[in-house]
């Protein structure tokens, strides 16, 4: 049996020691998180039809919980652990190429570190533990975004660090409120002293927990950083950050608020939260000139809909919100890994500079609209099944609140349409206005291999939907079924 | 009108804590797991430092995530600052006065040395690993003010830190092949006191320190150079 924890501590050490290969030779340094990742995506595959049966609980250093820090390996913990790794995995090969100015060991060292403090995050059972490996994947994602060191990402690097830094203040008040009241720090045993939310002394904390999350997945009006970050980071970092950032953020909060505290009266809060976000981020998205901040603005608005969906509470909307969460994650890291490419091409983030792009670059061009339609929800790709399942799950509820919400939803969905139709039509429908530069590019391998995966999952899984559902619906029952949780940590 | 909102928004946030707070009883030991700590912390782990007991044994795991926490701080903050490194300009540096001078170049291998002492014995007297790394990266800062010539190499620091680091994680994964446990305290305990005793958390503090010292003075250094 592999052991869990191995997913964590192989990849921190081989960041630990990637200079190490920066003695021998600066160009093996590249292909550390590529060997580390590959080494995740394998082991949580592995894992993964063991955990479908039962959650694989491993505790550290001889010690049961909760006097000890334990690991929790359920589905869902899992199936995080299979998207970071399969996105950060494909994203590493990108970069080969991509990145070659800087320093660029020190970009490979915190790329895996970020993506290891994700890791860290989906699968700890301690709340303490959770905080921490949630700092790594802060720190290392202000650093990043600030990588090229210009003036803009520099202030955007300051600004998410600002905002994040007070976030993560947030919950570690959280946490020292909670551990003054139970004397411990185990989720689980935490969860099953937490009989109610209704005294002050247990809304505090969650309060503080929600808008520490908050921060980090950009729920409004907490996404102040967002744009800025996701728009001046590299584009391989805007994949990633995009891609996994702000849905380990949404997963800290929503385990925080299902399993931790079982919190189910403030759901229609966080229900009318996430329409708002949904679309605040999509209004903003449609004004946008700047491809990145277009991308980046979207990415609230999907995360909003997540945390509709999730908030719906029933089997079927957490199947429907984790769906949508796998094909966003999917979607727009295609959709940054693309743009970025196409950036880095042309120059220049302005949408009208991507005109007739669709000839030059006719593969890139390819994957960007198959990200677009699927992120939009149009069949057959990845994000139709998602949005379906939650437009129905909404509709099951047969009350008046979510009817008016799904009429917004559907809106957003027009609007999101409509300035990612803008993209395309630019990419095909448009002239080139300097005719000098007419000549086919093809992008190199190490760019080309990721996009086409990427768009390859898109496809496949917007025609199977079955393919995920399975494990998805066991992930949403694992989120559910608090008392089991509890159960299985503390028997 | 912006200020105004503040004031309330924070009164808001105090009286919720306030009011959380009065929850919590002062000076009454409840804590589940702290009695636990307390009462078989020396047995468990065979570090007679509770705290010590806790950070490395208990809690270990949080620990490696503190320094990875720090490296990637450190790390980052090189990337960040080795950006600037062409626009600075070669400012003039008075040289240090015969006093920081001559007392740097005594004290430098006292102030290692108490570092070191204070990692070594983590697990027997007050201190450990981020105490010990701290005093050993303010030697760096005084060899900075005062020998201003002279500079870490680069590549050692990068080694040491690399072997600290290393070294957690092998512990950590010799205790999974033997006792089925990341970070599982494979080694004799000992006699209680003794300063071979605590079986892999002395090992573990040493990486520590180790890690800890060169992160620390490596931040030093980035700040110094290019500022």
């Amino acid at each position: 049996m592999v052991n869990p924890v191995l997913l964590i501590v192989i990849p921190l050490g081989l960041a630990f020691v990637v200079p190490f290969f920066g003695f021998i030779s600066k160009k093996i340094e590249k292909f550390i998180p590529f060997v580390a990742l590959f080494f995740n995506l394998i082991v949580s595959l592995r894992l993964f039809p063991r955990v479908l049966e039962q959650p694989v609980h491993v505790s550290i250093g001889g010690f049961v919980p909760p006097f000890g820090i334990n690991l929790v390996a359920g589905p869902i913990g899992i199936l995080f652990t299979v998207l970071i790794a399969l996105v950060g995995f494909l994203v590493s090969i990108y970069a080969f190429d991509y990145i070659k100015e800087k320093d660029q060991e020190k970009y490979h060292i915190l790329y895996l570190l970020l993506l290891t403090g994700a890791t860290g995050v989906v699968l700890t059972g301690d709340i303490f533990n959770l905080f921490v490996f949630f700092e790594i994947l802060c720190i290392s994602s202000y650093s990043l975004v600030a990588y090229f060191g210009d003036k803009t990402s520099i202030e955007s690097a300051v600004k998410y660090l600002i905002q994040g830094a007070l976030g993560s203040c947030l919950i570690l008040m959280g946490i020292g409120l909670l551990y003054g009241q139970f004397g411990t720090l185990n989720m689980a045993d935490l969860a099953g002293n937490i009989k109610s939310v209704h005294s002050v002394s247990i809304f505090v904390p969650l309060v503080l927990f929600i808008t520490g999350f908050g921060v980090e997945a950009a729920i409004f009006p907490l996404n102040a950083w967002l744009p800025d970050a996701h728009s001046s980071a590299p584009s391989s970092i805007s994949a990633v950050l995009s891609g996994i950032a702000i849905e380990v953020g949404l997963y800290a909060m929503i385990r925080v608020v299902f399993t931790l505290f079982g919190a189910s009266s403030i759901l229609t809060f966080l229900m009318l939260l996430g329409v708002i976000t949904l679309l605040i981020g999509e209004l903003c998205a449609f004004c946008q000139e700047n491809i990145k901040r277009m991308l980046a603005y979207s990415s609230i608005g999907q995360i909003g809909l997540m945390l509709f969906a999730l908030s719906i509470a029933s089997s079927y909307g957490i199947t429907g919100g984790l769906f949508q969460l796998v094909s966003h994650t999917l979607g727009k890291s295609l959709l940054f890994l693309a743009a970025g490419y196409m950036i880095y091409r042309s120059g220049s983030m302005n949408i009208s500079s991507f005109e007739g792009m669709g000839k030059r670059m006719p593969y890139t061009a390819l994957a960007f609209t198959i990200g677009a339609f699927s992120i939009v929800g149009l069949p057959p790709f990845i994000g139709f099944p998602g949005k379906l399942m939650i437009v129905k799950a909404a509709l099951f509820e047969q009350e008046m609140l979510y009817t008016v919400l799904i009429f917004f939803i559907l809106l957003a969905t027009v609007i999101e349409g409509a300035y990612y139709f803008r993209v395309v039509q630019a990419l095909y429908f448009k002239e080139e206005k300097n005719t000098q530069n007419q000549k086919r590019e093809i992008a190199p391998l190490s760019i080309l291999i990721p996009i086409f995966i990427l768009t390859g999952f898109i496809v496949v899984i917007g025609i199977y939907p079955k393919l995920i559902t399975d494990v998805l619906v066991s992930s949403a029952s694992e989120l559910l079924n608090r008392a089991d949780y509890i159960k299985s940590v503390m028997p | 009108m912006r200020k105004l909102f503040v004031i309330l928004l924070l009164l808001i946030i105090a009286g919720g804590i306030t009011l959380s707070l009065k929850e919590i009883p002062f000076g009454i030991p409840k804590t589940k797991i702290g009695d636990h700590f307390i009462n078989k912390g020396v047995e468990e782990t065979g570090s007679v430092n509770i705290v010590t007991s806790v950070v490395v044994g208990y809690r270990g795991f949080d620990t490696l995530g503190e320094i990875t926490v720090l490296f990637a701080a450190t790390i980052g903050l090189g990337a960040v600052i080795g950006t600037f490194r062409k626009n600075s300009v070669n400012r003039e540096v008075e040289a240090a006065s015969l006093i920081v001078y001559t007392g740097c170049r005594f004290l430098f291998p006292v102030i290692l040395l108490v570092g070191t002492y204070i990692f070594i014995h983590g697990h027997l007297t007050p201190g450990g690993g981020f105490q010990g790394g701290a005093i050993i990266a303010s030697a760096f800062l005084l060899m900075y003010l005062g020998c201003s010539n002279k500079r870490i190499k680069e590549n050692l620091s990068k080694t040491v830190e690399m072997i600290g680091g290393l070294t957690f994680i092998a512990v950590g994964i010799i205790g999974l092949a033997i006792g089925q446990d990341f970070l599982f305290n494979f080694l004799p305990k000992g006699e209680p006191a003794e300063l071979l005793s605590a079986g892999i958390i002395p090992i573990v503090y040493i990486a520590i320190g180790l890690k800890v010292g060169s992160e620390l003075a490596g931040i030093i250094d980035n700040l110094i150079q290019k500022s």
